[in-house]
């Protein structure tokens, strides 16, 4: 794999168009290889980025032997690297490239009201109840969690202040200055039981992700990280019926055949990089990807001992829809992730969002694979 | 209710007589004539039989608060923060969920019993608008 990042920005002052050609660019010459030899891509977006028929046309590219541009958010982002990794696998295509690019505070937030809402037909249940922005969809489930198993603010709280400590270890993250309890319990609601602090930042960046064959790998610039496990599915909406307990997430079914396929339990995994657009979305997948039982994940997080996103999170490092939660795993694995590089990872998890407004989420298992 | 207009909901060709029902003061589902299960939001299959026959049936448009959020930040216009939103498990069938604006000068809270409450809206023009709201159970 290769990966390549533009800034983490407030105002990119760019396209998404021209961001996605800088991640893409980048991540070739972090493989070792020419934008040339591409020949897959696959994104996702809602309505927020440029299609993918207009990058692969920017990248010169007349002849894509596998082609993905998925509508979903960050339940998506684990996806397209999965079937990236699946159209490799199976001689499709040789170098697909996975990306998501974004102005997400400059151009298009989310949830924004500036733009007709994305073509979900559910929004006709939502917006006319004042009831559309992922913070109010997450403190659907935070309230219910909180109900249920009597989390507290300080539980959440301390997801907030790790990550933020994290993010004061990686020179990419756009916040770096540590927070304690007291500012995290005196920070401003946004949306009742969520507070600022819960919420993430809102980025514009793009991250692109090369995928390869395993055999090509071990031949290009880095330590191969291989694509040990890869799951989609496994869940509902507020809006599918089936689902009256918001307290445990899509991740609950499908991490079962995400261990299964890479042979592995949540004991071997060495580093977690944790869809966490919100706090309790950490806490719920602690718990849903088997680290914990369930209502325990708040005093998992007390304990410390299981290190997850080291590089801050969408919390703190910066927004990119789950992406840049396979592009942190992807450096820990080979050992390149500097001050804060989490001591002798070799089998790291990373998710995308656990299935609570499209219904679905996505994960990936990435082992450190050897160079020839 | 503040001087901009809010946003009303927009029914689909499987909604529409739902919105229309609402309107009319009435809390209706669809049920399968089949197997019997209920289903919301509308649309055109039982996702437990297959089958493609229902009936608008009356429901007694009561349950319980699972969750309930306070807004703060003025995400959308028309709103005035905070308000409350409650998502309730209705008594047909719990695993329906529905949102809908809250009507009590009391917060609501989880575990709380509902009923339903016709909350009519203001639109400048065309249709008068219904939404779903909720409010503590009389019994």
């Amino acid at each position: 794999m290769g990966v390549g990042y533009t800034d983490f920005m407030k105002n990119s002052g760019v396209s998404t168009l021209a961001l996605a050609l800088q991640a893409i660019h980048a991540a070739c010459d972090d493989a070792g290889i020419s934008f040339k030899q591409l020949d897959g891509v696959a994104t996702h977006r809602v309505g927020d980025s440029v299609q993918g028929a207009v990058v692969l046309n920017a990248l010169g590219m007349v002849d894509p032997k596998f082609y993905v541009d998925q509508f979903g958010g960050g339940s998506a982002s684990h996806t397209v690297v999965g079937q990236a990794a699946m159209a490799v696998a199976t001689g499709v295509a040789d170098y697909v490239v996975c990306w998501r690019a974004i102005n997400a505070r400059s151009e298009y937030r989310m949830g924004g009201t500036g733009r007709p809402p994305p073509d979900v037909v559910e929004f006709q249940y939502q917006t006319p109840y004042g009831y559309a922005t992922p913070p109010q969809q997450f403190a659907s489930m935070a309230s219910a969690y909180m109900a249920k198993y009597g989390a507290t603010r300080e539980d959440f709280g301390r997801v907030a202040i790790r990550q933020r400590d994290n993010a004061s270890r990686n020179e990419r993250a756009m916040m770096r200055t540590p927070i304690t309890m007291d500012d995290y319990l005196s920070s401003r609601w946004i949306v009742e039981p969520l507070c600022l602090f819960d919420c993430c930042l809102e980025t514009d960046a793009a991250i692109a992700v090369v995928v390869t064959s395993a055999e090509r790998a071990r031949d290009l610039k880095h330590t191969p990280v291989l694509v040990s496990g890869a799951a989609w599915g496994g869940g509902h909406t507020l809006y599918s019926n089936h689902r009256e307990d918001l307290t445990t997430s899509a991740a609950a079914a499908m991490s079962k055949r995400l261990y299964a396929m890479a042979g592995a339990g949540p004991e071997d995994i060495d580093v977690g990089c944790i869809y966490d657009a919100f706090t309790p979305l950490v806490l719920v997948q602690l718990e849903d990807y088997g680290f914990c039982a369930k209502g325990e994940a708040g005093a998992f997080v007390a304990e410390g001992t299981f290190p997850f996103n080291p590089h801050g999170g969408h919390l703190s490092a910066g927004y990119v829809h789950g992406i840049n939660h396979i592009a942190e795993a992807v450096e820990q694995l080979r050992g390149n992730a500097g001050a804060r590089q989490v001591a002798g990872a070799e089998v790291a998890l990373s998710t995308g969002q656990s299935g609570y407004v499209a219904g679905s989420s996505s994960a990936l298992i990435l082992r450190k694979g050897e160079q020839s | 209710m503040s001087d901009v207009e809010r946003l009303i909901p927009y029914p689909d060709r499987d909604s529409v007589l739902w919105w229309a029902a609402l309107a009319r003061h009435e809390f209706v589902q669809q049920r399968c004539d089949d197997c019997g299960t209920w289903r919301w939001p509308p649309r055109a299959m039982c996702s437990g039989c297959g089958s493609f026959t229902w009936t608008w049936q009356p429901a007694a448009g009561r349950g319980t608060v699972i969750s309930c959020i306070r807004t703060h930040h003025a995400f959308l216009p028309g709103f005035e923060a905070p308000y409350f939103t409650v998502f309730v498990s209705i008594d047909e069938q719990a695993d329906i969920v529905m949102p809908g604006t809250w009507h009590h000068a009391d917060p609501p809270q989880v575990g709380l019993r509902v009923q339903v409450f016709f909350d009519d809206i203001d639109v400048r023009e065309g249709a008068p608008v219904t939404l779903v709201g909720w409010q503590p159970a009389d019994d």
